[in-house]
Order: structure tokens, then sequence, then C-alpha cells
């Protein structure tokens, strides 16, 4: 009996052993650290530059243009590399300087490209279905302000001085009804960069503003964020031309045809084309002009008369 | 282990468990620790190559590998256990990392992530230190543009873990101390008490049985319950509690059945050890009272011992017991005596070796008889003691044991020599009454002839002148004629006890009567009679004429005891509450020797010369007062107290010891006399 006693102490004293082994028995892999070498980035492949002019985030940007991009270098047989500026200058000064082929940017930076010899080839169909696309002026459901006249004395937030639908073309509108920058208490611009679109309707919803200026469509891309009945359109200015293609000053006019070619190829009634089409936020790609961006232009010129230099 | 000291045992068992608990919970801490802070650790290491990899995102799109280097270094600083960070392109080529003086290359093979996992975890040996290897990918939506890779010390994990670790060995450690000394304060008071109950128990083996091994109880029960029962067995007895007095402990008084409830209990009673001291009080109580009882018995049984041995000691009968063997296994003082030795020393003796051969006692047939038959055996038998011949009467009683056979004979033997010869004087009385009968019918025959002889003879001498030679002769056959008649009226006076004639008589005046008529011829041969009679005058009922006849012959036995004269002392004593009057007539004569004293009342025995007496006095004496209903006896000498007074004129007389005749008769209750008594 004694002896039974002294066996289960010994086999209680062994017991955390057996917990000690346990904890031990992660094996290891041998790697030996003193094998070292500079690394260095295998050089860029030749390829065709494609940018999305950076109102979104690069994660965003690659995300909506990757099966894009894929598509035109099946498409044409041409290598083609995303490229990804981080703000709306660096954008322009980097086709300035040669290094993106194709722009993919709003109306407003188009005519900065363009001057500097870019010229469009084509231009998209909003989701909407229009080649166009609208500035909407958003305030708060509950807020006093009922027309643009009410936004005098008010703060005002705006997704960036280069935006065409989050800025320029709201601005447009204020003015034609009288209002000018200088009637607002504030004129403020979303922190960038990527996400400017959302955070100047947050930016309302939360009451830090009292009117923010958006371009068409982003209510929808935040349906699932905020409660939009909170937010009321004040007024929706009328619509430009969307978004445009150009390519460079210099590039080949030859690839940019067989670009524009596998462009207009895409068709949203076939599904491997509207996988591509809606991915990248469009319905279509449709053959443009110069002259199409006039009426922005002219809008431009506009307002760069009344603004007092908030314009670019 | 039986050897060690039971307070070494307690305090070394409490110090193993509290060492065995320490150990198991240091252990268990340990490993669960190093198991949690691992995952913990790992976790971590995760979510920092994950959150690295979301940031990573736009500087890898955007080729900046500026803000790449940043990350890294971000976070290999705010880790301080992040050993490296690294991020690699979608071609697994390194965009940037932590490390100065070149990338170790063997890193990239280590661990590889493959396409469509989320994490890698592997742990590296660098020789050093032991790294967690995080690869994480960097995705956007379902595409992998990119890894991360980052790498937590496993060592540094550990170096936390004995840092947690340390304080828990710490705390174990005085927690084995405290243990220790609190075991052994624990065990030591533990093997105090016990070792008091030890020291009690050693006292009850040594005979205190009066140590007090318990407490007193804090509070007396009838002062709980506030009893006045002074009867019951635990009233007033303070030393223990009252369920262990004898008479309390099954039936509660208030009516509860069981003490477990009681007050007295709540407040008296303590734990397992004070229960065991009580259980030995209580034993040594018991043990007290039995051994008062046993030794109450044993007096008992001693003081009966004594009384059988001082009865069986006092009996002047040999009792002895014996074995088959004839061995002697108890006797009694008087036969140990008889054998000249000590009781003691003739137990366990063989008895044939102590008694002398052919000893009738001496009879080892007769044990074997004894033996077999298991009868009473009862005989007489004639023995030479001393040079005399005694007759015993012996008796051999078989003693069964408990089993029922015979395992000895008790043997008692009395000497009834003297029993015997009562019987030889019964038989002689018998005898002597038959030769009475006899007697009285030849006397009787003989009287009527003796009475023609006196007669003729007579008749002849009147016949006969004067002068004739033949009247000498005449008168010769005149006179032994006479005394033949007197011999022949005493003949018949003896053989006639039964015809007397009884009247209520008063005893003095027949005294008296005698007294008067002998007194003057008995003062001529110098014999003096003194009187001392009850002056109550006792009536009895008699034959005054015998009972003359008696006094007389009494009167002249002693005058004739005193040749050369004396005194008699005459005294009568009523005796009323024995219903008795008593006369005594003390001599100063010669006495009886003590051979004769045994036959003076037989017929025909007679000390004095041939012609002097008939020898038939005494015997008629004997008859006339037994056929009153009473006694006579003789002494002699004379008892001091009744030996008559000296007369102050009679000092010349020679005084011998004396006889005193002692006569009883029963006083006449049936008269009115004796209610004038």
């Amino acid at each position: 009996m004694r002896f039974k006693v002294i066996y289960f102490m010994w086999a209680l004293l062994l017991l955390p052993l057996s917990f000690w082994g346990c904890s031990n028995e992660e094996d290891s892999i041998r790697v030996d650290f003193s094998k070292r070498a500079e690394m260095t980035v295998p050089v860029q492949k030749d390829a065709i530059t494609y940018a999305y002019l950076p109102q979104y985030s690069h994660a965003i940007s690659y995300g909506r243009h990757k099966l894009l991009i894929e598509y035109l270098s099946k498409a044409t047989g041409m290598a083609f590399r995303q490229v990804y500026p981080n703000t709306f200058d660096e954008h322009v000064e980097m086709v300035k300087r040669g290094e993106i082929d194709i722009s993919f940017s709003n109306p407003l930076i188009y005519l900065r490209l363009a001057k500097l010899g870019a010229r469009a080839f084509a231009r998209i169909v909003e989701p909407s279905g229009k080649p166009t696309f609208s500035g909407e002026i958003i305030c708060r459901a509950d807020s006093p302000i009922k027309t643009l006249l009410d936004c005098r004395g008010k703060r005002w937030i705006a997704v960036d001085r280069s935006s065409a639908g989050g800025f320029l073309y709201p601005l447009g509108m204020f003015l034609e009804n009288g209002v000018t920058p200088k009637d607002f208490s504030d004129i403020e611009f979303a922190p960038g960069p990527g996400g400017k679109q959302e955070k100047v309707v947050l930016a309302v919803f939360a009451g830090a503003f009292d009117v923010g200026s958006i371009r068409q469509g982003t209510l929808d891309l935040l349906k699932d964020k905020i409660d939009l009945d909170r937010i009321r359109v004040l007024q929706r200015t009328r619509p430009y031309p969307s978004w445009v293609y150009s390519h460079r000053k210099g590039f080949s006019e030859e690839q940019a045809k067989r670009i524009a070619g596998a462009m207009f190829a895409l068709d949203i009634r076939r599904p491997d084309d509207a996988v591509i089409l809606n991915t990248a936020g469009m319905r279509g790609i449709i053959p443009a002009k110069d002259e199409d961006y006039d009426p922005v232009r002219r809008l431009v010129d506009r307002i760069r008369e009344q603004d007092g230099g908030l314009m670019p | 282990m039986d050897k060690i000291r039971f307070s070494t045992k307690i305090g070394l068992g409490t110090s193993l468990i509290v060492l065995l608990a320490a150990v198991l919970l240091t252990f268990t801490f340990s490993v669960l620790g190093t198991r949690i802070l691992v995952d913990e650790s790992k976790k971590h290491g995760r979510v920092q190559a994950e959150n690295l990899a979301l940031r990573a995102v736009d500087p890898i799109l955007s080729a900046d590998f500026l803000q790449l280097k940043d990350l890294v270094d971000a976070v290999r600083n705010v880790g301080s256990n992040v050993v490296y960070s690294f991020v690699q392109d979608e071609a697994g080529n390194v965009l940037a990392h932590t490390f100065s003086n070149g990338f170790p290359v063997d890193l990239l093979k280590a661990n590889i992530l493959p396409p469509d996992q989320k994490l890698s975890i592997r742990l590296l040996n660098n020789g050093q230190i032991l790294i967690y290897d995080f690869a994480v990918p960097v995705r956007i939506g379902q595409s992998r543009i990119g890894t991360v890779r980052l790498g937590l010390s496993r060592t540094d994990i550990q170096q936390t873990i004995n840092e947690l670790l340390h304080p828990v060995l710490g705390v174990s450690l005085a927690t084995l101390i405290v243990a220790v000394f609190l075991g052994s304060l624990f065990a030591s008071r533990i093997t105090r008490r016990i070792n008091d109950l030890r020291a009690h128990a050693e006292a009850l083996v040594t005979g205190d049985l009066m140590a007090q091994a318990a407490p007193k109880p804090t509070a007396n029960c009838w002062e709980i319950l506030n009893c006045k029962l002074e009867e019951c067995a635990a009233y007033g007895d303070d030393t223990r509690p009252c369920w262990h007095t004898a008479g309390t402990r099954s039936k509660m008084r208030n009516g509860t059945t069981s003490c477990s409830r009681c007050p007295v209990y709540l407040t008296n009673s303590g734990d397992e050890i004070q229960d065991l001291a009580e259980t030995f009080d209580y034993l040594a109580l018991t043990l007290r009272l039995h051994l008062e009882e046993l030794y109450e018995a044993e007096k008992a049984m001693a003081r009966q011992q004594e009384l059988l041995r001082t009865v069986l000691d006092s009996t002047p009968d040999h009792v002895c017991l014996l074995d088959r063997q004839g061995t002697i296994l108890a006797l009694n003082r008087a036969y140990a005596e008889f054998l000249g030795l000590s009781p003691t020393e003739a137990v366990g003796k063989p008895e044939e070796t102590l008694l002398p051969e052919g000893d009738p006692l001496n009879d080892r047939s007769m044990l074997e008889v004894m033996f077999r038959s298991g009868r009473i055996v009862n005989r007489e038998v004639q023995v030479v003691r001393n040079n005399r011949r005694l007759w015993l009467h012996v008796i051999r009683v078989p003693v069964r044991g408990a089993s029922g056979n015979i395992t000895s004979v008790l043997r008692t033997t009395r000497d009834i020599t003297e029993l015997k010869s009562y019987q030889v004087q019964l038989i002689q009385s018998q005898k002597m009454e038959s030769l009475g009968t006899m007697a009285g019918g030849v006397a009787h025959e003989i009287n009527t002839p003796l009475g023609i002889i006196l007669g003729y003879a007579q008749l002849l001498l009147e016949d006969l002148p004067d002068g004739n030679p033949m009247r000498d002769d005449l008168r010769i056959i005149e006179k032994q004629t006479q005394v033949c008649k007197r011999i022949v009226a005493g003949l018949l006076d003896f053989s006639r006890q039964g015809e007397s004639e009884m009247q209520g008589m008063c005893f003095n005046n027949s005294i008296m009567e005698v007294i008067t008529l002998i007194r003057h011829p008995f003062e001529l041969e110098r014999v003096y009679i003194v009187t001392d009679l009850d002056d109550r005058m006792p009536v009895i009922n008699g034959n005054p004429e015998q009972l003359k006849q008696v006094w007389v012959n009494l009167f002249t036995n002693a005058r004739d005891a005193m040749p050369g004269g004396g005194v008699i002392h005459v005294r009568s004593r009523l005796m009323r509450d024995d219903g008795i009057v008593q006369l005594c007539i003390a001599d100063t004569g010669t006495g009886i020797s003590p051979g004769d004293i045994t036959q003076i009342f037989d017929p025909f025995f007679s000390t004095k010369g041939v012609d002097e007496g008939t020898g038939l006095g005494l015997s008629i004496s004997f008859g006339i007062i037994e056929s009153h209903g009473g006694s006579i006896v003789v002494d002699s000498p004379v008892p001091l107290e009744d030996y008559p007074q000296k007369p102050a004129d009679q000092d010349d007389i020679d005084y011998g010891p004396g006889t005193l005749f002692t006569v009883r008769l029963p006083l006449d209750c049936s008269g009115d006399d004796l209610e004038s008594l």
C-alpha cells in the first residue's frame, strides 16, 4: 500500500515534465543568416504605362483596372503596366515626363494634359448609361438649406481643387446662381490621398460642414456605410462629358488606335466584357475627341474669371 | 519509515504536498503560460504582418521603395521582439528589408508562402536565437501582389515567459517555506496532544487510573440545561462530559435520542483527539470500576476462603482431599497436626508415606474402588494412636469436577471413641435394666421363703430357753436372714421404680425431715450438717418416701467418705425460670477417683468393704431421681465456689477434696402452690 502511494507521488511529480516535453516539440528550421547579398529590384520590362487619375487609393485603382489592362494586353498583344501616381499633380507631371502613356483622367485634368500635348481618344459610358456625369451639392436632410442661395455664409467641403464633379462643376453652378466663393464662411477640401469623394459625404453626414460637393454616383458607394436618408441632394449640376482616355504626346498613333479599338470592342452585353467593364466602374468605352471637352474648357475659363484664384 | 517521529512525518507530508503543488503549479503555469504567450505572440506577429501587408499595398503598386523601407523599419522598431521584416513583390523580389549589411538569402527559401494561403508560420533557428517567421500575402481583392515576411524572436518570448515565471517560482518557494513552518507548527501541536495521550496511556498501563487525559468540560450539563436531577449519574461530575456517563448516554433528558444536537455536546465536544482522550478517560473509569469490583470480589472470596479454612481448621475431624494416586491435595489443620506437618508441607505428598504402615486409613485399594464406583463409603475403624485404642468414623466422598468425572476423594475422619463408650454404657444400662427386672423377680420369690425362715427362726428362739447354745445359732440365722431381707427389700425397691406414688410435697421439708433424723448420730461421728435452704419453700411433685431414701443415701455416703469427720453442706435453690429446684450436697471427704466416678451409679459398684454396703444405694437413688424426671450428677473434687465453709471449732479435722452431688427436680406446675412461690 505504502509503495503505491510513493509511486503515485512520483507520477504526480513527473506529470509536469510531460507538459514540458510538449512545449518543446515545435521543430525549428536552421537558417544561415550569415550568407548575405545586396538585393536589387529587377529592371522594369518595356511596357505601355497606364495610369488612373488617383482619385481613389492605389488598391482601388489597381483593383478596378487590373482586368481591363490584362484585357488590353491580350487584345492588343502589347505589354501594359499600370503605374500609380500619388496625386493629380504627380499624374500630370508623369504624363509630362512621358512616364504615363495612357491616362484615364477626369475632364479637368485632361484639359491640363491636353495643354501638354496629350490627346483624347476615348471616353467612357458612365454607370448611369450616359457618356456624361454631373456634380452634386449635398447637405444633411435636416439642414435648413433649401436653395443654393441659402448656402451663403455656410461651410463648404469639396473634393479637390482638381476635381471636376466634386468641385469644378458645383462651383460653376454656384457662380451661375450668384453665389461666389467669398459668400461661404469656409471652403475646405477633403484630405487625401484617396477616398476623397467619400470623405466629403462623411464630413457633411457628421455635421462638420453644411454643404458638400461630390461627383454623381458617389452616394451609391456609401449606401452600406451610412443612412442615405439623412443626406439630401440640394442640387445637381448640368451633365458634362465623362472621364477620358488620352495618350501622351509622342505616343505611337498606331498603338493608340489598336488600344482604342480594343477598348471600343468591349461590349457590356458580353459576360466577359461585362465583368471587365463593371469592375472598372463603366458600362462601355466610346470614341472621343478633344473638342468634346470644350464645354468644360469654357466652364473653367469662366470660373477663373470669377473664383478669385480657387482654380489651380 | 515507522521509526520516523510522527511530527516529522506530518511536517514532511505537508512539505511534500506543498512542494508537489508548487511544482505542479509552476510547471502548469510555465507550460500554459508559454503556450498562451507563444499563441499571443503568434497572433501579434500575424497582425503585425497583416498590417504591414495592408500598408504595403500602395507603396508596392507605386513602387515607392522609400515608403516600403519606412514601413518595414517602423514595424521593426515598434515591435521590440521583431527581428526583421521585409516585403517581396509578386515575383519574390525583395523590395524592402530591415537588414543591414546585405540580406540573408537563405531566409527567402525558409518560409515560402504557397499561393492561396493566407498565413505561414515557421520556427527558424539562426544559430543564436529562435525566430517565428510569418509570411503573409499582400493582396488586392483576390490578386496577390506581393508577400510580407516578419521575424519575431521566440527567444525574447521565452525571456518574457521566464520573467513571468520568476515571481511564480518565488511565490512557490515562499509558500513552501511558510507551509513547512506552519506544517511543523501544526505537527508539533498535533503530536503534543498525541504525546499527552500516549503519556496518559502509559499512566494507565502503570496503574494510574486516576490520570485525566481530556480537559474538563468548559460548562457543566446541569448548568447548561438548568437541570435539577440530582440522582442523574452525570449530575455533579465535572471531570468528564455527560455523554460518557452511563445512564445519560442513551437517552437525553430533553427528548432527543442523539447527543449531536444537544447544547451540552455542542458546548463541550472537541475534535477527534479530544474524543479519543475522553474515550481514554472513560476507559480508565470503567477499568477502575471493574478493578474495584474485582478487588471487592477477591476480598469476598478471600473472606469466604478464610471462613472455609477456619471451619475446616476448627473442626477436630481430620479432613483431607486425595487424588487417585493418594497424593494430598488439601487438608485441614487438625489432620496436618496429626501428621506432624504444617498444612503447606503436607500438600502434594503421598499420604502413604506419612501414615504408619498397616494403618486402616492407608488404603490405596479403597481409593481405586472409590474412583471406579463413585459411591460414598462410610466406615468405622479401630486404630491405635499414641498407644490408645480409638474408634474412627471415616467418610469418603467422591468429588466430581466440572466435566462430571471424579477428580478427587474427600475423606473425613472423626474420633468416635467417646460415642462408642456411650454405646457400651447404653448396652450396660440395658443389661442392668434386664438384671434389675430379673433381680426384682428373684427377690420377690426369695422374700417369702426368707420370711418363713425368719418366722421359724424367731419361733425357735421363743421356744428355746435362755442359755441354750442353740439360741446363738438361731440368732445368727435370724440376723443373717434379716440381712437377706434387707437385700431383698433393696432389690425390690430398685426394681419397683415405676410404681412410686407421686404427690405434691415440700422439697425443703423432705430434706429437713431426714436431716433432723440423722443430725445427732452424725455429730457423734463429728460430721456436721450445714443447711442453706431456699426459703421460698419450693413444692415439687414427687414420692416423699423415695426421695427421703435418696437423701439418706447421699448423706450416708457423705458420712462414710469422712471417717475422720467433716462438714456436709446442704443447699437448695429454686430456679423458677428453668422450672426446677436444685439441691447440692457437698462434703469434705476423700472424694472419688476419676476412674471410679463414671461407675458410681452402676448397681453393685462399691468402694466400701464387703459388709459395709450393698452397692445398690446410688443405683437406687439414680433410678428414683430419673423416675421423678430429674437428674443427678456428681463432681469430685468439689468446685471451689461450692466447697463447704469450715466451722470454727473444727480445725482439727482433715478436709479432703470432697464430693458434690447435684440433684435437679422439676417443680410441680399443677398446683396453686407454685403460684404462691
